[in-house]
């Protein structure tokens, strides 16, 4: 009896040695450069469809020179987990009713009053201000490997020190904007702080600060964020999120013959 | 010894500007996180509707005369989407110009009702059903449209020469309407009645003898083949017409260039006895639109298209017709503008837009569309200054080419006109 009770308690006295050898080494485990960067997303994007206002601020030199306004509706597409959104911009008047598509490289412009849909190119998209939606809401761990480059301190987006986890990220789908990027995201909480965008020929394209953290869909995310052209840092655009909304947006709505039909709340 | 320090000098400047320029964007940076945003719009700016004005002064000089002819035109452009109850809602669109001088036999004040329609989807839903007065509009292509089934008469008053602007002043036809929509592809058909025999010249006239007269059907199929590739497939028949069909194909060729392709195949009379209100005799024929755009870094778009309408004239039979029946080539020309069809048989269109030309502000879109059959052309400019709530334009058109081609016989030599427009 003894022997039995005996051995069974060694026994579990062998398995808590083991556990405290090995499961508390597990359960400190550093998190991996793909870990964190898939949290970071999951703090920039909600995992369910939404909507959501977007003020885009463009400043040359420190001067305002342009604004504008648009409601992104964004969803996961159900294969690949990327984002495909569909933009309708709001202001400057002109352009209100206006739609934009992106469902991967199916990219389609269309307008009401002219029941003309285009299709677009990547490079045709890139040039407009739609293409800063990118750096914002697009889901990086899908697209991207990333890999640990440093622990730093830097300055965030509101001036102030945060430690934080380098990453690099290297593009592992043949189909995406940015070749490489340069990420930054706090140590602490795993909220992306900043990230620099990179062409295929290393050219910086833009620099991005995510900032003013609010709580939006049940999370902290990033109300804002300041976007720095690689070129010319004297071209900046401050993209400001506010009414994210859950919504349900069928898959079926991210193609070209919906844009007609599309009817905004 | 000039040299050596001439070269010293030079690499010295380098490492102060390698060390310098990291620095001066890492200022810059710091700079850009003092910029506050703007403050957000306010709601009732994303409200569906939208309006504005837009006044036009010119000049037309004339091919066959010394004088020229002033030009003018006054718009007030209206558009609204609203929410009526859960999954339904209102849409309706109208505009009204008035033009001077007007053409003849019209009034100088049109209104064209564009679209007035009801419109059902379940929220979240994929199926849509839709009753009225509808713009139904399918084709890539931009100068020419085959599977634009709806597209004859379906203009009120013709206010540019851009194709793309022109589709603006569009009327819709009225139609029952339904489509439904899966991941990668959708299906619709659309049943519009003949309501009136024949078009209106009254200026206020909802006019649907220009859009329903006749009773017609459209099916279409659209598929995503793939990220890269989406089609359409289109079966159309309209009473008294054999049927006509019709595909379109979109394809992304690489990171800037786009290429379309669009076809139709139906039997009807040729576009002459169209024209003409003759009954000539039915044969099958094709028509065809196909082009590639091209996007560079610099925010500019050349878009090269091939146009083909096999009911159109021959060079021979245009030219025939010029040595016979001048007068009757205005009236051809002036059909197929109504019907909007292409005038020659083979035609070409270039097509260009570019953005922030020498400031953000300041676009140039340009275009040529030349007869391939008489090689005459049509060239035309437009420069668009953008404020806040304004657009100022310049607008130059100018028709080229012998006295007895397509656009030789017109009696319009080159057009200008400056054009305001305010949005509110």
């Amino acid at each position: 009896m003894f022997d039995q009770s005996g051995t069974a308690i060694m026994k579990s006295l062998g398995s808590f040695f083991l556990l405290l050898l090995f499961g508390s080494g597990l359960a400190w485990a550093a998190p991996t450069a793909d870990e964190i960067l898939a949290a970071s997303d999951a703090i920039r994007n909600p995992g369910r469809p939404f909507s959501v206002t977007v003020t885009l601020t463009e400043f040359q030199a420190g001067v305002q020179i342009d604004t504008s306004t648009l409601i992104s509706y964004s969803r996961t597409q159900q294969q690949g987990g990327q984002f495909s959104s569909l933009i309708r911009f709001v202001l400057p008047a002109r352009d209100a009713g206006k739609l934009m598509l992106k469902n991967g490289n199916d990219m389609w412009f269309y307008d009401p009053v002219g029941k003309a849909s285009v299709r677009l190119s990547p490079q045709q998209r890139l040039l407009g201000q739609a293409s800063n939606g990118d750096v914002a809401t697009v889901n990086l761990a899908k697209d991207y490997r990333a890999s640990i480059a440093g622990e730093e301190e830097i300055q965030d987006g509101e001036r102030r020190k945060r430690k934080a986890h380098k990453l690099a990220l290297t593009a592992t789908a043949p189909e995406v904007t940015y070749a490489s990027i340069e990420m930054w995201v706090d140590a602490e909480n795993n909220r992306p702080i900043k990230a620099r965008f990179f062409a295929e020929s290393s050219r910086l394209l833009k620099t991005a600060y995510y900032r003013r953290f609010q709580p939006q869909l049940g999370v902290e995310r990033p109300t804002e964020t300041v976007i720095i052209d690689g070129l010319n840092p004297q071209s900046v655009t401050i993209m400001r999120f506010s009414d994210y909304v859950a919504r349900n947006i069928p898959e079926a709505w991210m193609q070209r013959d919906f844009l007609p039909r599309f009817q905004p709340e | 010894m000039r040299s050596f320090t001439h070269s010293a000098l030079c690499s010295m400047l380098a490492a102060a500007l390698a060390q310098a320029v990291p620095a001066l964007a890492q200022d810059a940076e710091l700079d850009a996180l003092n910029l506050q945003s703007a403050p957000e719009a306010a709601p009732e700016a994303a409200a569906g509707a939208k309006f504005f004005v837009e006044a036009a002064v010119g000049n037309a000089s004339q091919r066959y005369q010394s004088s020229s002819r002033d030009i003018g035109r006054v718009s007030l452009d209206f558009s609204h989407s609203t929410r009526l109850a859960p999954g339904w809602r209102a849409v309706l669109s109208d505009r009204l110009d008035y033009v001077h001088p007007a053409d003849q036999g019209a009034d100088a004040t049109v209104n064209s009702l564009r679209e007035a329609y009801l419109s059902w989807q379940p929220e979240g839903g994929s199926t849509a059903v839709e009753f009225g007065r509808i713009n139904l509009r399918y084709g890539p292509g931009y100068g020419y449209n085959p599977t634009d089934f709806f597209r004859d008469g379906s203009l009120r008053v013709l206010t540019t020469a851009n194709p793309f602007a022109l589709r603006e002043n569009r009327l819709g036809s009225v139609m029952l309407r339904a489509q439904h929509l899966w991941s990668g592809g959708s299906v619709s058909a659309a049943y519009s009645p003949k309501l009136a025999n024949q078009p209106s010249s009254d200026g206020w006239s909802a006019d649907l003898g220009a859009t329903n007269h006749r009773d017609r059907v459209l099916v279409a199929l659209s598929t995503q083949f793939s990220q890269r590739v989406s089609s359409q497939l289109l079966a159309y028949k309209a009473k008294g017409d054999a049927p006509t069909v019709g595909a379109s194909v979109t394809a992304l060729l690489s990171d800037a260039a786009v290429a379309h392709l669009e076809w139709s195949r139906g039997s009807e009379p040729d576009l002459l006895s169209r024209a003409l209100g003759l009954s000539g005799p039915a044969s099958a024929r094709n028509r065809l639109a196909g082009g590639v755009s091209y996007t560079t870094l610099g925010k500019l778009s050349i878009t090269a298209e091939y146009q083909y309408n096999g009911f159109a004239l021959s060079q021979s039979e245009w030219s025939a017709m010029g040595s016979t029946a001048p007068d009757t080539q205005v009236a051809y020309l002036v059909a197929a503008q109504r019907l909007q069809e292409l005038a020659p048989r083979h035609a070409y269109l270039i097509y260009l837009t570019q953005k922030s030309l020498g400031m953000k502000e300041l676009d140039l879109t340009a275009f040529l569309r030349v007869n391939a059959d008489d090689h005459s052309r049509m060239a035309w400019v437009e420069l668009r200054r953008h404020w806040r709530s304004f657009d100022l334009a310049f607008q130059l058109q100018q028709h080229m080419g012998r006295s007895t081609s397509e656009y030789g016989v017109l009696p319009d030599r080159r057009l200008m006109q400056v054009l305001g427009t305010y949005y509110f």
